[in-house]
């Protein structure tokens, strides 16, 4: 597959040009941002915030019982919701005061299994909020000088930042369409993509600024690449997520780990869009630069 | 076989295999039949079962100002029911350092000095002047002034210390802004400004602070004999407790239950007598030395006082101290024992008294004795008012379970990665290397958590994914430089093919170290311990691992190609 479809998009952008190239990944990109925008305006916050941002509650226990059952057992507190995942039964609730909450843990103790119990409250979850965006915001600016140090050049490590910024931004607008909760897993995840997305884009980068041959030929070589490393990058996480998410599938008696589970798909949505940044929104943008008359083919030799 | 000798010596392969196997030795991987699989390996909650508390310290640092007089004025005035009229003031400003200060007022009552004294302003000195006005001198200055009216309008402590920027105030209870802002006001003052025009206000405490209630709670989490509860300061004001093994619900009465601290004198022989315990005990000050002497002070309630005068007089230890030494317990171990002072012991039988110090010697020692002792004092009160504001519980069976799926998904996606690295290469000699080279980094990611005591948790493990993800993309690059016709190229060409590699590489490693860095910094609990294991394995990646898979490929792919030269097909990969 990974053969087939590296030779696909090769040809691909041999076959369009600068403006065609960029067309495609520009337009996903707004619509991304679209869709950020417009559940900031209406939510207040561009992704749905998890417990871990808000504060509250979250349950988990082994049982046969239904969600429903559950939501009306503990319907005296604050429960918003009852999920079933496999053989457990996930329940959210809102903050309570420490007795509510001491109450409702013992009940809970004394009546399941396999209990797993996360309390944070609002205080500490704004904070963590404020952290999580500082740290987010702080590590792509820290990305982007050493993308600048390492180029010394401005419309290439411009082109590397775009589209680091753009993988980002296609994920947390996943998210958003799939209600993926912003929880310190995901922005993990989107941590984690900073790292993985400038990978290709350095390589390609690096390779036709700094190498003898044609540009074309130069894009191809780091085509081939660049797509092994996302391809390989993207068949562990694929499993990662699938033994994660539907461990139960295979053994009934397994458990979700929700951590690692949000972590890979949005690594996963982040990746595809990284695809697609790298060699159709990067590439155009570099294809251009170096083009350019003023280099006198330069970089075309 | 000359080749393999030449790799053996190479210093990076030599390097790489005492780092791994270094690492094996510190994981101590291990099997016991009753057992199973033994490591060395610290697990976190989240795998091991237990459950966690965190909790923030309540509180705020400023700068403030405030006219003395009118602290005074607002001090004194209920206390002897009159209003006064401040005559002379020395206070304000800054020069006079000889001297001591001291603020004097005139008011139309009588004032008796021990109810000033109770204020515990300063020494005064009370002079009737005539049938109508009695004048009054308090020696003390404005920053315990200030210290005593927070103190006593917030109902808490105030501590004051000074790190070259000014003095600063730390309440040691929330109190907001505009809280702190109103309070100055109503005695002419204010919180200050720093120099670029922010305000000096801090919610929060100082670090000295925050150590100080992780070392308060370890003393108590210890003392119950719960040894391994390891209290951590998390960013600025935060405190996490790990309970491993321990449910939710005992972790929290462990926390909430103080520790019993209780203080009594010996009658004859080894009995002893009740005297008070810890609640009697309103606040503990930091260790001074004086007198060649360390000592710990602490001040007793009215209640806790009279006990001790009550119980002191009743055993003869006003009479015969040295027969009658005083104890103080922590959870029933004695972590202090001495006779009362015979100036303290004289005055005892007048009156009792409410400011002690329980002084331990002159050496280095004793320093430590009374700053352990300043602990002990404080268990089952905190300095500072907590609040909790988060916790969490994993039971072990399930902590078990996470431990077994992460193993298993861990193994299958390197199992997809081979997969895929087999369909692109074909190679044999290319996929063992590239794999050999990811599983040493996982082992060595782990020999440095044995190493040094890091707890693998599902962040951690996070990272080791996110680690390894990078560093097979880095193989792949290695890989596709050295083979960039197709087939390996001669040496020198070689060298240089790997040189660029690694410029790529060093560079993608840079920008993932950078952008994992400012969670090492700030990042909380979990984040930040995915922060460290990525930069962590990222670092071995590039310094050890990747370095010896350029010279490793390179005497595959040799070998590789001279056996189908012999065997007369060269194979044309791409």
């Amino acid at each position: 597959m990974a053969t087939g479809f590296t030779d696909f998009l090769d040809s691909f952008v041999k076959d369009h040009d600068n403006r065609q190239l960029l067309a495609i990944p520009l337009a996903v990109f707004a619509l991304s941002l679209a869709i950020l925008l417009v559940s900031f305006a209406s939510s207040g916050s561009p992704v749905p915030l998890g417990m871990e941002f808000q504060g509250g509650t979250q349950i988990s226990v082994e049982t046969t019982d239904s969600p429903a059952t559950l939501e009306e057992l503990y319907s005296d507190y604050p429960i918003m919701d009852a999920r079933k995942a496999g053989s457990r039964v996930i329940m959210q609730f809102g903050v309570m005061d420490n007795e509510e909450q001491r109450q409702l843990e013992d009940d809970v103790m004394g009546r399941y299994s396999n209990v797993e119990i996360k309390q944070i409250g609002p205080v500490y979850g704004k904070d963590l909020q404020v952290q999580a965006l500082r740290a987010l915001a702080i590590s792509f600016i820290g990305m982007a000088i050493v993308v600048f140090l390492i180029f010394r050049s401005v419309v290439p490590s411009f082109a590397v930042v775009l589209s680091a910024l753009s993988d980002i931004t296609i994920a947390a607008a996943f998210m958003r369409i799939a209600g993926i909760e912003l929880s310190l897993g995901t922005v993990a995840a989107l941590l984690m993509l900073i790292g993985y997305s400038v990978d290709s884009d350095i390589l390609l980068t690096n390779r036709v600024l700094k190498r003898r041959g044609t540009v074309e030929e130069k894009v191809s070589r780091a085509m081939q690449t660049g797509i092994t490393m996302t391809t390989t990058t993207l068949a562990a996480l694929v499993v990662m997520y699938a033994v994660s998410t539907f461990p139960y599938l295979i053994i009934p008696s397994l458990t979700q780990i929700t951590l690692l589970s949000q972590i890979s798909i949005v690594l996963i949505i982040g990746l595809a869009a990284d695809l697609m940044n790298t060699w159709l929104l990067n590439t155009g943008i570099l294809r251009w630069y170096v083009l350019k008359p003023e280099f006198r083919g330069r970089f075309n030799r | 076989m000359s080749d393999k000798k030449s790799l053996f010596k190479n210093v990076r392969v030599i390097i790489f295999i005492i780092a791994l196997l270094a690492s094996i030795i510190a994981i101590q991987p291990g099997y016991s039949p009753g057992e199973g699989t033994t490591s060395n390996l610290n697990y976190g909650l989240d795998l091991e079962g237990g459950s966690w508390l965190q909790i923030k310290l309540q509180g705020a640092l400023a700068q403030v100002d405030a006219d003395s007089g009118m602290i005074v004025s607002e001090m004194v005035e209920p206390v002897i029911g009159a209003p006064i009229t401040i005559t002379e003031n020395n206070l304000e400003g800054n020069g006079l350092s000889g001297t001591e200060k001291s603020i004097t007022f005139t008011t139309n009552v009588p004032v008796s000095s021990s109810e000033l004294e109770l204020l515990e302003i300063g020494r005064v000195s009370v002079d009737r002047l005539n049938q109508e006005t009695t004048q009054v001198t308090i020696f003390t200055s404005k920053e315990s002034l200030i210290r005593l009216y927070l103190a006593s309008s917030l109902d808490s402590e105030v501590i004051t210390f000074d790190e070259g920027e000014g003095l600063v105030y730390e309440i040691r209870t929330a109190v907001s802004e505009e809280e702190l802002e109103a309070l100055m006001a109503e005695v002419g003052g204010s919180v200050l400004k720093n120099e670029d025009g922010t305000s000096s206000y801090k919610e929060g405490v100082s670090v000295q602070t925050r150590d100080l209630t992780r070392d308060i709670l370890n003393d108590k989490l210890n003392a119950l004999g719960l040894k391994d509860i390891p209290v951590r300061t998390v960013g600025e004001d935060y405190i996490l407790i790990d309970f491993a093994g321990i449910d939710l619900a005992t972790a929290k009465d462990i926390a909430e239950k103080p520790g019993k601290f209780e203080i009594r004198i010996n009658t004859t022989g080894t009995e002893t007598r009740h005297v008070l315990y810890g609640d009697s005990i309103v606040s503990v000050g930091i260790p001074g030395f004086h007198d060649n002497q360390w000592h710990t002070p602490f001040t007793l309630n009215e209640e806790g006082a009279l006990a001790l005068q009550k119980v002191a007089l009743e055993t003869g230890a006003v009479d015969n101290p040295n027969a009658h030494y005083l104890t103080m317990y922590l959870d029933e171990n004695v972590v202090y024992s001495a006779p009362l002072s015979y100036s303290a012991a004289s005055q005892l039988k007048n009156a009792p008294i409410y400011s002690w110090q329980a002084s331990t010697g002159g050496d280095e020692e004793a320093k430590a004795e009374a700053q352990a002792l300043q602990i002990h004092l404080r268990a089952g009160a905190l300095p500072v008012n907590v609040v909790l504001v988060g916790s969490g519980h994993v039971d072990a069976a399930l902590g078990e379970q996470f431990k077994t799926e992460a193993l298993i998904a861990g193994l299958l996606s390197l199992l997809a990665v081979a997969g895929v690295v087999f369909r692109r290469y074909r190679r044999p000699e290319i996929l063992i290397p590239m794999v050999g080279t990811s599983i040493s980094e996982v082992i060595m990611i782990l020999g440095v958590a044995a190493a040094i005591g890091w707890q693998m948790d599902l962040a951690a493990i996070a990272g080791i994914i996110a680690a390894i993800g990078t560093g097979i993309d880095h193989l792949v690059i290695i890989t596709d430089e050295v083979l960039y016709e197709g087939k390996l190229p001669p040496t020198k060409v070689f060298v240089s093919r790997i040189g660029k590699a690694f410029g790529i590489i060093f560079g993608a490693a840079a920008t993932t170290i950078i952008a994992m860095s400012p969670l090492v910094v700030m990042g909380f609990g979990a984040l930040k311990g995915f922060a460290i294991t990525t930069i962590i394995g990222v670092f071995i990646g590039v310094v050890i691992a990747r370095p010896v898979y350029g010279v490793v490929i390179k005497e595959m792919l040799e070998a590789g190609e001279a056996s189908a030269a012999r065997k007369g097909e060269i194979s044309a990969d791409e």
